[in-house]
């Protein structure tokens, strides 16, 4: 494996980044040095009071540092018009910070207006910004942030983030305040909308889980924002550095390392399907020509729709999208296969749908997928640990290290 | 509420009073607006119709045909008014700046000093600056102004900043965080979030003014207070009462001007 850290050309990269507050007699972040690869989320994760926050605010200069350097594209900014910076660079903050009196399409359209777009250039670039997060620019344009659910305001903060298409994305805690189930789904949003537009990401969490959801790379931080670990969220799983980093990450490793691995990366299985138009005979057949139970029936756009089986079929005065049960624990490709897992053990026949963006059947995960991929690591694990063993036992020198 | 309707005849006016209660009720911040943007007019149009039946129904003598005439009564109210505006004029355009100033954070460290000159201003008695000025600086309009805005800054550079401080840290780093200058933030994001506050402070400086100006015929400034004073002087009733209901009338329409003003620059979406 490759160096995490040194990859040939960082979109942004630290250099020795001190704060010190006036009046305290420790730095809150002790000269960090980091490169961020262009196009990837890096998170930055550690406990609180480590300094995250102050290290993101140095990068657009909410803060000044006391000391070191910040490079965006090579170039120092250190010196730059902080404002003018801070327009090409999106921000999202923990609290969202919607602007309350002003609309949605106002918020979202404030760093283009301070660019002094065109009027009609901001309609558009709204427009385009709201459909990207998911919501309904005729219906959601015009309302006021108080008029929106928890979720809603946090993909208009991220759309009013993305609003100039900055290169650089800063996020503190963007997630942090909204309910489990909907912070799972904005994450799984964010990804996909990541997939697309491919900025540099820096993230800021406190959540290990998050990070490891998240990040192309994980610092992990200690006080001072001493970096205990800098690399990939499957490096770090696998072979954290330290006391430190094994404690921050906790039990249950293998398990996390299922947020690793994507749907879109495990060999899907086929099961039968069909469209629900066609003709029972042909049906049956169907069903008993393969060796599962039950038969998935998908609508005329190929989205899954019923689970029948050989009994449903039977019940010929019945129309076939009510007979059977409906298609539930359906994942997208770029779900991971912890969400997958979670899916299929609540599914009736035991795996979870496959699906494309438009919601298309591609295909299903079962269990024999998963416990394959956990093998797989394993050996991944194995391979590793045998490699640095053999190199540590080569030198031949007996440092008297227990096992 | 109106009683058992029993007794038709005998609760008539009960029930009348019992409506007009309400109505005064709502006037003291009532839910609807409605009520409170037509029912004042109602209200104080009654009020002067009632002084108006009452001084007609008075056999005036030549002291109070003096004070209760026409032009004179107008001369008076105009007086009143012109003290008010001006002096509310001058207490916005000291106070609304001098609040941002000491909200900015350079030059935060400056507002317990600020608050606590201004607060000097509205604890000594009105009366106290006013007869203050005449002997300091003579009597007239200009030093009946200067002592209304003395006395009404208070309220105004208190309502500003605590209208600017209580704006969401958060969405002023929101701000800063995206591009905006300080000075950006302040006009598009502070001002506009603390309007509300700002305009109670302004109505309650307003209502001051009103009141205080009843003291500038002391300093011969002239206003409604000239007409009370009359009364007072020659002990003619229908004089005071007329100079005294008037002087309130004028309050509670200056006040409800300012109401609706209120209600029509609150922020949308807060
Ligand atoms: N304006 C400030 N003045 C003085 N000290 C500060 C200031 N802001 C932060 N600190 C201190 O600097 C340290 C780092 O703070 P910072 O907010 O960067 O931590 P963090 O890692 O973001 O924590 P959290 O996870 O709780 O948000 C803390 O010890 C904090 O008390
Ligand atoms: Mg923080």
């Amino acid at each position: 494996m490759t160096d995490a850290s040194r990859s040939p050309e960082p979109m942004i990269r630290l250099e020795s980044l001190t704060k010190r507050y006036p009046g305290q007699a420790v730095p809150a972040v002790d000269g960090i040095t980091l490169d961020i690869p262009k196009g990837e989320i890096v998170v930055l994760v550690g406990p609180s009071g480590c300094g995250k926050t102050t290290v993101l605010k140095m990068i657009n200069r909410l803060i000044e540092p006391t000391s070191g350097r910040v490079l965006i594209g090579g170039e120092d900014v250190t010196r730059a018009d902080a404002d003018e910076l801070r327009r090409h660079i999106g921000y999202v903050i923990q609290q969202i910070g919607l602007f309350p009196h002003m609309t949605v399409a106002e918020n979202v359209g404030m760093v283009p207006k301070l660019l002094h777009w065109e009027k009609q250039r901001i309609a558009a670039r709204v427009d385009e910004l709201l459909e990207l997060v998911g919501l309904d620019p005729a219906e959601y344009r015009d309302r006021y942030p108080k008029e929106l659910s928890g979720g809603q305001r946090q993909r208009v903060g991220v759309a009013r983030a993305l609003g100039a298409d900055p290169p650089v994305m800063l996020m503190d805690e963007p997630f942090g305040a909204i309910d489990p189930i909907t912070r799972d789904r904005l994450q799984n949003e964010f990804l996909r909308i990541q997939a697309d537009v491919r900025k540099t990401i820096v993230f800021v969490t406190h959540d290990i889980d998050e990070a490891i959801k998240m990040g192309d790379r994980i610092a992990i931080l200690r006080e001072q924002s001493h970096i205990a670990q800098y690399d990939t969220p499957e490096a770090i799983l696998t072979a954290p550095a330290d006391g430190f980093v094994e404690d921050f990450i906790g039990a249950g490793a293998a398990l996390k390392r299922l947020n690793l691995t994507r749907v879109r990366e495990v060999p899907l299985d086929h099961w039968p399907a069909a469209s629900v138009h066609e003709d029972r005979a042909r049906l049956r057949r169907l069903l008993a020509e393969s060796e599962q139970g039950s038969l998935l029936l998908l609508d005329e756009e190929d989205r899954p729709l019923r689970w029948v089986t050989a009994r449903d079929l039977a019940r010929e005065r019945e129309p076939l999208h009510r007979v059977g049960l409906p298609a539930t624990a359906v994942v997208e490709p770029h779900a991971t296969l912890h969400d997958a897992l979670d899916e299929m053990v609540t599914s009736t026949v035991g795996c979870a749908i496959v699906v494309d963006r438009r919601g298309r059947y591609q295909g299903v995960v079962d269990l024999g997928t998963v416990t394959s991929a956990i093998d797989e690591m394993r050996s991944d694990v194995r391979r590793r640990d045998r490699a640095v063993a053999e190199a540590e036992a080569a030198p031949g020198d007996a440092v008297g290290e227990v096992g | 509420m109106t009683a058992p309707t029993v007794d038709r005849g005998g609760d008539v006016a009960g029930a009348g009073d019992a409506l007009a209660a309400e109505e005064l009720v709502e006037e003291l911040g009532g839910p609807s607006p409605l009520w409170r943007w037509v029912g004042t007019p109602v209200v104080l149009a009654g009020v002067c119709a009632a002084l108006y039946v009452y001084v007609q129904g008075q056999d005036l003598d030549r002291i109070e045909e003096a004070a209760l005439n026409a032009p004179m009564i107008r001369q008076r109210v105009l007086e009143h008014l012109e003290l008010t505006a001006v002096s509310t004029f001058f207490v916005i355009v000291i106070a609304v700046p001098l609040g941002m100033l000491v909200t900015r954070p350079a030059t935060r460290r400056l507002a317990p000093a600020v608050l606590a000159v201004a607060n000097v201003g509205q604890s000594i008695p009105s009366i106290g600056i006013l007869v203050l000025l005449a002997v300091v600086v003579g009597i007239g309009f200009e030093q009946a102004i200067t002592a209304l805005v003395l006395y009404a800054v208070l309220p105004v550079l208190r309502n500003t900043m605590v209208g600017l401080d209580q704006v969401d840290r958060s969405l002023i780093e929101a701000g800063r965080g995206m591009g905006m200058t300080a000075r950006q933030v302040l006009l598009r994001i502070e001002l506009p979030l603390a309007v509300p506050v700002m305009l109670a402070g302004i109505r309650t400086a307003l209502v001051i003014n009103v009141g205080t100006a009843a003291l500038a015929t002391f300093i011969g400034a002239g206003g409604l207070g000239w007409i009370i004073n009359q009364g007072n002087i020659h002990d003619r009733t229908p004089v005071l009462v007329t100079g005294s209901v008037l002087t309130a009338v004028v309050a509670l329409a200056l006040d409800w001007i300012a109401g609706i003003v209120e209600d029509l620059l609150r922020p949308k979406g807060t």
